[in-house]
């Protein structure tokens, strides 16, 4: 705790930032930020600020670089425009539960209202998509509200909070004193475990013939990976991921079998429908993920664990919801738990998995034909890293593939836009990554659609030498849109054909070297060239126009439906 | 499941923006508010809101969660109109001919209203009731083409049982 007489509001902020142990943050600069930016440059040697190219580029960077290391990721915008530029982040933060703090200026406090210059009311716009946002407009406000900030962004269900800070609050003297902040009495961060319902559980699954458990990325938040690989182990019971709780148990864990949802694995899918338990750890049951409510797992009994009650029966009814943190309660559950041998379940999953195999997994990894696919792109480069890196990706087809075929060995090695799918998000939440990770190799797969929503972030990457592996899917389609009007609406391909620049001759304008492949001779060289030196890199690689992702379960369709080819 | 009149009551951190993600709540899943009340409790610095809706059981269990995630808000439940006490206050403007067409009994014996303020022109009226009971007044006066204007509150509801709990759980909470 410190304190200190006669500062500044945004001396205030600064050391408010610091005695949160922040060193990272994303911005970019405006006229209802300058006093920030003025106090930013005499503590340039404490606080690392990154100029991104774009505030969107800010804010998924901070989102990136919160999924990478687990901390609290911040971004800094200025009024008006600049804070409106967030808006997407922000929401995407939201429904991935994301901790960010998102800093934005303000016009003086006694111009709100007066539509004064760059006057956009950010805290209205933001309030359905934050967790919590709060207006300063004194400076003795400033150091009480950036404790709350940073304790509701991480804390409980983590998600994004903003501070709109008026320029005469940066600019007027207050007395400081730090007190981090550590409980809000109408919030309850982490609810007493109810014993009665494990217990109930525990049972439950000793009883059970064929539970499969369902996983997401609240084991990530929770920090109980290795927690959940204990309760799979004890209990010898089968685990499936969604596509945001990927790299929480390695990808070669014996009992980890695949990912579930619209292009998960056949298995976990499939035998989501004959498991007579399932036990879904921290992940909320997404439409993507259970297709068709009214046929999913109606045979089995199911136990919910999930740190946010408002999950708990909402989209899925469920025979015990434990409200908890996920640590809490499997630590509580796996002394209890009995193994069973379960030959004839896993044999199952084999069986499914040999099916997928045959029928999509070797023609996308190991195609025939002459056209270089997605699937071989990323087998290629995730034998490569040796599944070490961490994957980011963009949405679209490059972004299921990506989760399809890619490998992990640890945790928080897998960055995507699962929620609201947003294209554009790849590139900056990559280069937070990389800033955050700088030790790891950072891969983004993108799309020739999504890379141009933010393409300028080569220009952070220049500027801070951030040494991003840029791997361009080019299908010259918006391909997963493509996708859904072959099979959906008769092949009338309405306006998702694009005709793309140079992006091997852009990224050398941005001092990034890069080479274009079209063959599967010249890939095998460009990929050894990219990892070649630590630096970033572009890889632009020509695949097939109108290749599809298989399996691919049809919105609305029951989860067991499942395509397997056009 | 059919639609009904649930009363929603929310206990929040007196701070500006609750009632705006209070409202986003239901905005969200197009439900209409049909009244809203928001009003100090008994202990300082906390609000309660008194909302009516109508929809499904399912649906305002939903929102009730959502609500309750809100950071300032301390607690959030439903009930359906029976299981609250609640009353309604409405006024009305009357035609003043009222005094003198021998309609007066109707306000003062009938619907049990009290006059507020009376000039030539026109009559102020208050009634406290039930919904129904202040609607029927507002029709018979409309009906003798006497009503000028019309207004009520909201629901102002106090709950049958537990509510005391929850009451002195938070003046313990507020160090009361
Ligand atoms: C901001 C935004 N706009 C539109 C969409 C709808 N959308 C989803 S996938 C997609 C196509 C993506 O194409 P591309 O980036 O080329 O990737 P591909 O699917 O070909 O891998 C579109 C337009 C979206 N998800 N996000």
């Amino acid at each position: 705790m410190s304190q200190l007489k006669n500062i500044t509001g945004v001396e205030a902020l600064i050391d408010s930032l610091l005695e949160e142990h922040i060193d990272t943050i994303f911005g970019y600069p405006g006229g209802q930020v300058l006093p920030i930016y003025d106090g930013l440059y005499k503590v340039s040697d404490r606080l690392t600020h990154v100029l991104a190219r774009h505030e969107q580029g800010a804010v998924h960077a901070a989102q990136g670089y919160a999924r990478a290391t687990g901390k609290v990721g911040v971004c800094i915008a200025t009024s008006g425009p600049g804070a409106t530029n967030l808006i997407t982040g922000i929401t995407d933060a939201m429904i991935d539960s994301t901790p960010l703090v998102c800093i934005t200026g303000q016009v003086p406090a006694g111009l709100l209202g007066s539509d004064a210059f760059q006057e956009a009311d950010i805290i209205s716009m933001t309030m359905p998509v934050t967790k919590w946002n709060f207006q300063v407009t004194s400076a003795a406000e400033i150091p009480t509200a950036i404790a709350k900030a940073f304790y509701i962004a991480k804390s409980g269900r983590p998600g994004p909070v903003l501070i709109d800070i008026t320029k005469n609050a940066q600019v007027e003297t207050t007395d400081f004193e730090y007190v981090p902040c550590t409980g809000i009495r109408s919030y309850i961060v982490k609810p007493p475990l109810n014993t009665d319902l494990t217990g109930l559980a525990v049972d439950m699954i000793n009883r059970a013939e064929r539970p499969l458990i369902v996983f997401g990325q609240g084991v990530k938040l929770s920090g109980a990976e290795s927690l959940l690989i204990d309760f799979a182990e004890k209990g010898n019971i089968p685990m499936a991921s969604t596509l945001m709780g990927l790299s929480c148990v390695p990808s070669d864990h014996p009992l980890y079998m695949g990912m579930l949802g619209m292009h998960g694995n056949v298995a976990p899918n499939v035998l989501t429908q004959e498991a007579d338990v399932l036990i879904a750890i921290g992940m909320r049951f997404s439409d993507r993920v259970t297709g068709d409510l009214k046929t999913y797992a109606k045979q089995a009994k199911v136990i919910h664990i999930d740190i946010d009650p408002s999950e708990i029966n909402k989209n899925v009814r469920v025979q015990v919801g434990i409200h908890a943190d996920v640590s809490d309660a499997l630590n509580e559950m796996i002394p209890g738990l009995v193994r069973a041998g379960r030959e004839e379940w896993f044999a199952k999953f084999r069986q499914k998995f040999e099916e997928e195999y045959g029928s999509v997994i070797e023609r996308d990894v190991e195609p025939t034909g002459e056209a270089l696919t997605m699937g071989e792109v990323v087998r290629n480069i995730a034998r490569r890293v040796d599944g070490r890196a961490v994957v980011v990706t963009d949405v679209g087809q490059q972004q299921m593939i990506a989760a399809r075929y890619s490998y992990f060995r640890s945790t928080r090695s897998f960055i995507t836009s699962g929620g609201l799918g947003t294209m554009g998000y790849g590139l900056p939440a990559a280069v937070g990554a990389k800033v955050g990770v700088p030790d790891r190799q950072v891969v983004l797969y993108t799309g020739d659609g999504g890379f141009q929503m933010t393409l300028q972030e080569m220009g952070t990457m220049m500027q801070y030498g951030i040494g991003v592996k840029i791997v361009v899917l080019n299908n010259e389609f918006l391909g997963m849109v493509r996708q859904w009007q072959q099979l959906f609406f008769g092949r009338r391909y309405s306006h998702t054909e694009m005709k793309n620049p140079d992006f091997v001759g852009i990224a050398r304008a941005y001092g990034i070297p890069g080479r274009r492949v079209q063959t599967r001779e010249e890939l095998e060289a460009a990929i050894g060239e990219m990892f070649a030196d630590d630096g970033a890199y572009l890889l632009e690689v020509a695949v097939e126009k109108e290749g599809n992702v298989f399996p691919m379960v049809p919105a609305g369709a029951s989860i067991s439906d499942l395509l397997f080819n056009e | 499941m059919e639609n009904k009149e649930y009363i929603i009551s929310v206990f929040s951190e007196n701070q500006t923006g609750v009632l705006n993600r209070i409202t986003a709540v239901f905005l969200r899943r197009k439900i209409n508010i049909e009244s809203l009340k928001v009003s100090e409790t008994s202990i300082k610095g906390i609000s309660m809101f008194t909302i009516v809706a109508s929809t499904t059981e399912e649906t305002v269990g939903h929102v009730v969660r959502h609500i309750e995630k809100i950071v300032d808000v301390i607690r959030a439940e439903y009930q359906t109109a029976d299981e609250m006490i609640t009353q309604e206050i409405a006024l009305y403007k009357i035609d003043s001919s009222i005094l003198k067409n021998g309609k007066l009994d109707l306000v003062t014996r009938k619907y049990n209203a009290r006059i507020v303020e009376a000039n030539r022109e026109y009559t102020v009226v208050e009634m406290t009731g039930y919904r129904k009971e202040t609607e029927a007044f507002r029709d018979e006066l409309e009906e003798l083409g006497l009503l000028m204007q019309y207004t009520r509150s909201g629901t102002v509801a106090l709950h049958r049982d537990s509510m005391e709990e929850t009451l002195n759980g938070l003046r313990s909470s507020a160090g009361e």
